[in-house]
């Protein structure tokens, strides 16, 4: 049997355990919650949608970039959890390579991020056609770009998940790093007008920016006059190019690592 | 090289800890062989090199003439094993659980079907088959992972302390269905049971401190030392 077909076989086993765990229902909810507060939350808030449908647009990225994020909890237990729980003992024991185990595992969460992507962006199309007739076509640059978003955020997840002894510990440092130190990073490089590219925070922005920079992005939250003056600094959007490229080497270097420890890492 | 299980100057550090001392040990084909030994003597230790969970430190493990550090896949092909108390996927049901792991192994289609009702039949798990394992007990785990062990029929059972969290009927259950599993193979036993190991096995090999003390044929110890019990507890340094 060649590690293609184990692959496949890893990939669909795994796939079957991701749909049936609750948590993945509660990201699909948590993504329908977060769409419908800006559906409900602007017009209520700020005197109807915004004129631009871009603009409405990059508002409601905020659905699948949560979704993606929502991701690293069903894939922090993909390595640790089978050292952890044990469940190792049986998987390991069996004729296949750890880099085959280990690709399988990330496919499978692969899948399932791609299941939940697609629902937000379904809800983003829907509703920009229902609100402004339309749909931007940059909405398809955008959810490639949340695919790929999601891809390195899964690898980085995978890379703690192979160094951390248990699944909770690789949840909440994976968190802890994509939503608040990466961004801290990120907001005093950009205060500093340094490049910030290279965050991995910041390639994620690019789910939004892609409508327009983040002058666009803000327009959808500050009532008028754009941002002009309000910020002691130049705000600049990086290139997407540059995201993109940030965001496959954090997709590469976060999986060869994973695969790297976790092929050395012994059950005990 | 035509005993199944070879086992040559095995040695194992947790850190300064000296868990295996340069253990060797051949087990001959269709032998059923009880490892004993104190808690912490080294036999987890050895069985889980075997099944490639960890790295020696220095010697080599041969299953049916392939080194299990080099080629540890063709190894473990020819291996069924429980090591410590295993966990499942707790979404799955044993139906799925080992549908997943005779695929791993090549198994497919009506004969892996065929197999995974017999295994479960063995085991007496059939009306749970399609039940989430969330919902299991840890003696009803042991039996899966029995079934899982003999899934793909291998020549080699490694068992760690196997009948762990069995009830009493579970037990005996057990140990009747590897005693005749066990005539065709090759089985290497970890256990702290004495009874269980007279009853499975025909050899022991008995071990402390990573130490081989002995490792005979069961009548023979028993003639050296009166009983099975006496040799261990005399070769262990414990006071009978």
């Amino acid at each position: 049997m060649s590690e293609l077909e184990k692959l496949r076989v890893v990939a669909g086993y795994e796939f079957l355990k991701h749909i049936r765990r609750k948590r993945l229902y509660v990201i699909f909810g948590l993504t329908l919650a977060a769409e419908l507060a800006v559906l409900i939350g602007m017009p209520t808030l700020m005197d109807g949608y915004p004129n631009s449908v871009r603009v409405m647009a990059a508002m409601l990225s905020i659905g699948p970039s949560l979704a993606t994020i929502g991701a690293v909890f069903f894939a922090g237990d993909a390595i640790a959890g089978e050292f952890e729980s044990k469940t190792g003992y049986i998987l390991f024991t069996n004729p296949i390579r750890r880099i085959t185990l280990i690709a399988g595992k990330y496919l499978a969460c692969c899948a399932a991020v791609i299941l939940l992507v697609i629902f937000g962006y379904v809800i983003v199309s829907i509703s920009l056609a229902v609100i402004y007739g339309e749909v931007p076509i940059e909405t398809a640059k955008s959810f490639g770009l949340c695919l790929l978003f999601a891809g390195s955020v899964l690898s980085v997840t995978f890379f703690f998940s192979s160094l951390s002894k248990g699944s909770m510990g690789a949840t909440v440092i994976t968190l802890l790093c994509i939503m608040v130190i990466f961004p801290i990073i990120d907001s005093v490089l950009m205060m500093a007008n340094k490049p910030h590219w290279f965050m991995l925070s910041t390639a994620g922005d690019s789910v939004a920016t892609v409508y327009g920079g983040y002058e666009i992005f803000l327009e959808g939250v500050v009532p008028t006059g754009g941002m002009d003056g309000m910020l002691p600094f130049e705000l600049s959007t990086p290139n997407i190019g540059l995201m993109v490229l940030a965001m496959v080497i954090y997709l590469v270097a976060g999986l060869a690592l994973s695969f790297l420890i976790s092929r050395r890492r012994q059950l005990a | 090289m035509s005993e199944p299980i070879v086992i040559e100057n095995l040695s194992k550090y947790y850190n300064k800890f000296l868990a295996l001392d340069k253990l060797s040990l051949k087990v001959a084909e269709n032998d059923n062989v009880g490892l004993l030994g104190p808690n912490g003597a080294g036999k987890s230790t050895t069985l889980k090199i075997m099944c490639g969970l960890i790295r020696a430190s220095s010697g080599t493990v041969y299953v049916d003439g392939i080194n299990v550090s080099e080629k540890p896949e063709q190894a473990l092909s020819r291996i069924g094993a429980i090591v410590e108390t295993p966990e499942f996927y707790q979404f799955l049901t044993p139906e799925e659980t080992l549908s997943y792991l005779g695929r791993l192994r090549g198994m497919r289609g009506d004969s892996l079907k065929r197999r995974i009702k017999e295994v479960i039949e063995l085991v007496r798990l059939e009306e749970w088959i399609a039940v989430k394992i969330e919902k299991f007990s840890r003696g009803m785990k042991q039996r899966l992972a029995l079934a899982q062990t003999l899934l793909h029929d291998p020549p080699v059972l490694v068992l760690d302390e196997p009948a762990l969290g069995l009830d009493p009927r579970g037990v005996v259950e057990f140990r009747e269905i590897v005693e005749e599993v066990g005539k065709e193979k090759t089985v290497f036993f970890a256990s702290h049971q004495l009874v269980e190991v007279a009853q499975i096995c025909n050899e022991v090999a008995i071990i402390d401190h990573g130490h081989l003390l002995a490792y005979e044929n069961i009548a023979e110890l028993e003639k050296k030392y009166q009983s099975l019990e006496h040799a261990y507890l005399e070769l262990t340094g414990g006071v009978i």
